[in-house]
């Protein structure tokens, strides 16, 4: 039973709608128009540290998420230009080379100042101006059996504010790929120099699907710093891979594939390492190794996803994403 | 006989290599004058630095060098970009310690502690023929597997993703957080000139060097390696002339999990320590270093290892330590920029 609670816990979590979040952005990378964005935290990370410097420095809310969108816009345009026109394995190394960059620039003790270099930003520093706007109480609240705080980090207020998100850029998602937009991205993730031929300028529209799939992730970013901290390292090439995992398994290309990936990886990561430490004998599975056995099998369950099933739980075979 | 091409190639190399040292002296001797201009306290301290750091950059490149020039052979035969080799690198390491450790050592899933205790030469030759062996393995379980069932590129890229994921993790199960030595004996440090180094550093220059002549002669002057350059270059026609593509497929494999190995052994000796993920860390690094030389071309990723290796460690004279990983990931994008081919790469469509 506590095991239920647990993990019913986890997949409502704030944290779990952030990454869901994060998906959809990657969702407009890959699903629709084929991109291979293997730098997701690194638009996560830029979003939050602009957010979070920002009000910091005493800037109104808006403004500060302002900054962060407008970080992750122009790291995607400064992305883009050199790559979109190569192949596409070069757009997944460059991406994941930039986001380690902004990663080492964060945790760099030069710019301690700036970003707090490996230890981040503290969640006191920046988050008092969105706690501000809760409508919950201030104090722990129950409803059933889950208890959260009503306004403090992993809040009853973000875990509203989170979803609501989610649930407005599944919407932007859905109207944004049965538009003729979407289609064209759809195009090119099918045939590129077909929609070349069409006289559509395919750079100029995988740009903008990288921007708004970007900017998404940053919004993400700064949700999740919400309900934790701004930290460098949280944010390195596992989460990256840790998003992709999710996304596939919900289904690419789909509108609740990566909802549905998220709640789905995030209980199942909080059952397996319940079960783990419930049933197996520590002296076999030492506690501190639950960790690196769940991501093993984290690992290993995306290899044969991609295999076996990459269109995922919600998605069309035919629909597939995987040219390159 | 060195064909016409490889010849050109490697004219290319030379005068690419030669072009980099001109600049690095350049760089090097205003870097110099400009120490001694503004007087500072640690004049004449600067140049020795430099060279300190450029000799640093020269054998962290050579061990970089070993690890991407497997990445770049399996690149160039079977055009995956291989995430998990990274992992290759830490597992040679973690194996040889495993082997070579006085230490009581385990095995994940196992209730129980042994000893193995090897000597440390027989431990490190062991510790590659296990990884050669690893490689051979997972070209058979899966990469063969998936060439047979025709699985798209960017899946197989993925899937590698899901195998570093999973050995990262499991290295860490394994061997736990922290870094382990593989000797605890303290090298001794000379001076030659302006530059200390360890006797170990320079046995593993050596070897390294060896190591990369050795993979040169293989290519150049074998059969093997002849056909490797072949399926390289057209695996259908390499397959139509009578090549068994898969068996030097397998080849590859395994040559480069034993370099990487050799390269993850001699970083572990130099940076005395590795830890679990340090292979994962290096990973860009060969990327760079491969993007960097050409795609899919070895001694491409000779020069790219070691103009990577020398940038990383030279910047530090001048930006601080921990942004060396960063500034070579900066110069990886700008050669994107300015030439996406890589330096020895043919101009090509690549889009």
């Amino acid at each position: 039973m506590d095991i239920l609670i647990q993990v019913l816990t986890t997949a409502i979590a704030p944290s779990t709608a952030a990454f869901a979040l994060a998906a959809i952005g990657l969702n407009f990378h890959f699903g629709l128009t084929g991109l291979l964005n293997m730098g997701h935290a690194g638009f996560m990370l830029l979003g939050m540290y602009g957010f979070a410097i920002s009000l910091r420095e005493g800037w109104p809310i808006w403004l500060a998420v302002l900054v962060g969108l407008a970080a992750a816009a122009l790291f995607a345009l400064l992305l883009g230009w050199p790559t979109l026109k190569l192949r596409g394995d070069y757009l997944a190394i460059v991406t994941i080379a930039a986001a380690e960059m902004v990663r080492f620039l964060g945790r760099s003790q030069s710019l301690a100042e700036l970003t707090g270099a490996s230890t981040g930003i503290r969640g006191s520093d920046f988050k008092a101006p969105f706690e501000e706007l809760s409508p919950f109480a201030d104090s722990m609240v129950e409803i059933g059996p889950f208890a959260m705080h009503g306004t403090r980090s992993s809040s009853w207020w973000l875990t509203l504010v989170t979803w609501g998100l989610v649930g407005v850029f599944a919407l932007v998602f859905w109207r944004l790929s049965k538009s003729p937009w979407g289609r064209v991205l759809k195009g090119i993730r099918e045939d590129e120099d077909a929609v070349r031929s069409l006289g559509k300028n395919v750079y100029s529209y995988k740009m903008q699907a990288l921007v708004i799939g970007g900017v998404i992730g940053a919004l993400a970013g700064m949700l999740w710093a919400i309900g934790n901290s701004v930290q460098p390292d949280a944010m390195g090439r596992p989460t990256t891979f840790w998003i992709w995992t999710l996304l596939l398994l919900g289904g690419a290309a789909t509108v609740f594939g990566p909802v549905l990936g998220a709640i789905l990886f995030w209980s199942g990561l909080t059952l397996i390492k319940a079960l783990a430490s419930a049933f197996i004998p520590s002296d076999v599975l030492a506690p501190t190794s639950l960790e690196p056995f769940s991501l093993v099998l984290v690992g290993v369950a995306l290899m044969f996803l991609v295999v076996f099933r990459p269109q995922g739980v919600l998605g069309n075979k035919k629909e597939l994403a995987f040219n390159g | 006989m060195l064909g016409k091409l490889d010849r050109r190639v490697l004219l290319r190399a030379v005068a690419v290599f030669l072009v980099v040292a001109v600049a690095i002296t350049v760089a090097l001797s205003t870097g110099g004058s400009a120490d001694a201009a503004t007087g500072s306290a640690a004049s004449g301290g600067g140049s020795s630095l430099l060279l300190q750091n450029l000799f640093n950059g020269i054998v962290f490149g050579l061990l970089l060098a070993l690890a991407s020039v497997g990445l770049s052979l399996i690149y160039g035969t079977t055009a995956l970009s291989n995430f998990a080799h990274g992992e290759m690198v830490t597992f040679g390491a973690m194996i040889t310690y495993f082997l070579a450790t006085p230490q009581a050592v385990t095995f994940p899933l196992l209730p129980f502690e042994f000893k193995i205790n090897m000597p440390f030469l027989p431990a490190v030759l062991v510790g590659i023929a296990i990884a050669v062996f690893f490689g051979w393995v997972q070209d058979k379980m899966i990469w063969s597997q998936l060439r047979r069932r025709r699985v798209g590129m960017v899946q197989q890229m993925i899937v590698s993703i899901g195998l570093s994921l999973a050995l990262v993790n499991f290295i860490q199960w394994w061997m736990g957080g922290r870094p382990v030595r593989l000797t605890t004996s303290i090298d001794p440090r000379h001076q030659y000139g302006p530059i200390s180094v360890g006797n170990v550093t320079l046995i593993s220059m050596a070897i390294a060097i060896i190591a990369l002549i050795g993979v040169a002669f293989f290519l150049q002057r074998t059969r093997l390696g002849r056909a490797t350059r072949a399926v390289s270059d057209n695996p259908a026609l390499a397959s139509a002339s009578g090549i068994k593509v898969d068996s030097i497929i397998r080849i590859v494999w395994m040559m480069a999990a034993g370099l990487a190995a050799l390269g993850g052994i001699l970083l572990a000796l130099y940076q005395q320590g590795i830890g679990f993920d340090d292979g994962t860390k290096l990973l860009m690094m060969m990327f760079a270093a491969v993007t960097l030389g050409g795609l899919g071309h070895p001694y491409g990723a000779l020069v790219g290892s070691l103009i990577i290796g020398i940038v990383a460690e030279v910047s530090t004279v001048w930006l601080a330590p921990d942004l060396k990983f960063a500034t070579a990931l900066f110069i990886l994008i700008i050669v994107l920029l300015v030439r996406p081919q890589g330096i020895l790469g043919r101009a090509e469509r690549v889009g």
